[in-house]
């Protein structure tokens, strides 16, 4: 036999062995044990998509253990302990991330900032903020680190703190925090018009109408503070002026309104505002600051009367319930016990009932609040227009 | 196991000695611009060698564009490696 046969045999031997040898190789070097590990990452994933986090940490905490190296894993699994609570174990992996040596800059500042969140869920809020404080100093994840610094210091009331880093983060993304800034600067009015230093607090709902000039609530305290100093006719204007910048808070306007509008005499510029509103205005509360208005001004009769026909346009308890109050003077005998019985009825109905709501997350509350409790946002809780509400 | 393939390779070894001993004469090939003369059993050799080499080089070829691929998937638009999976 030729020896170019035996070539002819051994070359695509020699080929095939050389293929396998260089595959293997490739695939030991880089350590791609790639089907293995994705298919434990999507089960992994899997399970946190459908709610099972108890199946996913478990997947999870495996793939850590098999490959050390991957940080990502690690990362998710911290925020998996966190969002379930455990911010002990998440604080734990965190701090093992950040320990590690040779760990790549960007990595580590990823763990830093999930430890800065972990510390705000556990209340370590100086640990906290000193993360966040270095984050952007490192000018690493600025942003983030900034939001989290605005939470913290709006959790500690520091309002000029919150400020200052609701400022440097409105720069640094271009995003308008003007509307938080101006709620900021309503705080700061209220701490001092709440000790007494009224041209303190004037001088911040000024900055307030800077960064906002149709915020309700700085429009509301200038009421308050012009109707604490006697000065109604301007508390007259500036809750006017709030009405117009947002009408969903005609409940909260109307009585100090009606209160400068009394002490000022001006009950025809009141029943004038109140019928505008009227018109505009879906809820109860002016149909019965009115009826109220008619009551004193043209007797009770006519009082009645008018709130008769605006109940049957707009049904609402609160205003059954007036509408009760008022013509219970007017009834006796079997008749009157039964109207004592609708009246604890519809007041036990409405002790019950949440009247503000908050538009961003839902939270139901039965005073209002300028930051809602849940979510944090500013100036989302809202009355609620319905039968039993406003 | 690493015995076993210390072994087969002591083996072959000693086959590749014995065979190239045995066919120690010359062999020419013409390879159209010009002539190559050698042993038999070098001829043998180097195209064993460079089979292997070629089979290597087709796979590792094989994988990289592969796996450059993969990555260009998954990668975000703007380079980045996402932080948290």
């Amino acid at each position: 036999m030729s020896i170019l046969y035996v070539l002819v045999l051994l070359v695509p031997a020699a080929f095939a062995s050389g293929w396998f040898a260089a595959r293997r190789a490739a695939v030991h070097r880089s350590g791609m044990r790639v089907s293995e590990l994705s298919s434990d990452y999507f089960r992994g994933l899997n399970y946190l998509l459908n709610e099972e986090q108890d199946k996913a940490i478990e997947v999870f905490l495996k793939l850590a253990e098999y490959n050390r190296d991957t940080v990502e894993t690690h990362l998710a699994l911290g925020n998996l302990f966190r969002r379930r609570g455990e911010v002990d174990r998440a604080i734990r992996l965190h701090q093992h991330l950040v320990s590690r040596p040779g760990l790549s800059e960007a990595m580590k500042t990823v763990a830093l900032l999930e430890l800065g969140e972990d510390y705000m869920r556990a209340g370590l809020l100086d640990r906290a903020e000193a993360l966040f404080s270095d984050l952007v100093a490192m000018n690493a994840h600025a942003p983030s680190a900034l939001r989290h610094l605005v939470a913290i210091y709006q959790h500690e009331r520091d309002w000029h703190k919150a400020i200052d880093h609701a400022r440097r983060l409105e720069a640094m993304t271009g995003d308008d925090e003007s509307p938080m800034i101006a709620q900021f600067y309503c705080e700061l009015a209220e701490q001092a018009r709440q000790h007494g230093a009224r041209s303190e607090a004037r001088d911040y709902l000024h900055q307030a109408f800077e960064c906002q000039p149709d915020c309700v609530r700085a429009f509301m305290l200038t009421g308050r503070l012009h109707a604490e100093a006697g000065e109604h006719a301007e508390a007259v204007e500036a809750y006017e002026a709030a009405v117009g910048a947002d009408i969903a808070f005609v409940p909260e306007i109307l009585p100090p309104l009606l209160n400068s509008y009394a002490r000022t005499g001006q009950m025809e510029r009141a029943e004038h505002f109140l019928r505008d509103i009227l018109a505009r205005y879906n809820g109860i509360s002016p149909v019965l600051a009115l009826t109220k208005l008619y009551n004193q001004r043209d007797g009770e009769r006519a009082g009645i009367e008018f709130l008769t026909s605006q109940l049957r346009q707009r049904p609402s308890v609160r205003g059954l319930m007036a509408l009760i109050d008022a013509t219970m003077d007017k009834i006796e005998g079997e008749a009157r016990e039964n109207f004592l019985i609708l009246r604890d009825l519809t007041r036990k109905l409405l002790e019950g009932q949440a009247m503000y709501r908050c538009s961003r997350c839902g939270f139901g509350a039965k005073a209002h609040h300028w930051q809602c409790p849940s979510c944090k946002g500013w100036s989302t809780i809202r009355p609620i227009h319905g039968v039993a509400n406003e | 196991m690493r015995l076993i393939a210390l072994l087969i390779l002591a083996l072959f070894i000693v086959a590749g000695v014995v065979v190239g001993a045995l066919n120690a004469g010359p062999v020419s090939y013409d390879l159209a611009f010009f002539q190559v003369t050698m042993p038999k059993g070098a001829g043998v050799l180097l195209a064993l060698v460079i089979g292997w080499l070629l089979g290597g080089l087709t796979a590792w070829l094989g994988m990289s564009l592969r796996h450059r691929r993969v990555l260009r998937r998954t990668r975000p638009s703007n380079g980045k490696t996402p932080a948290r999976a």
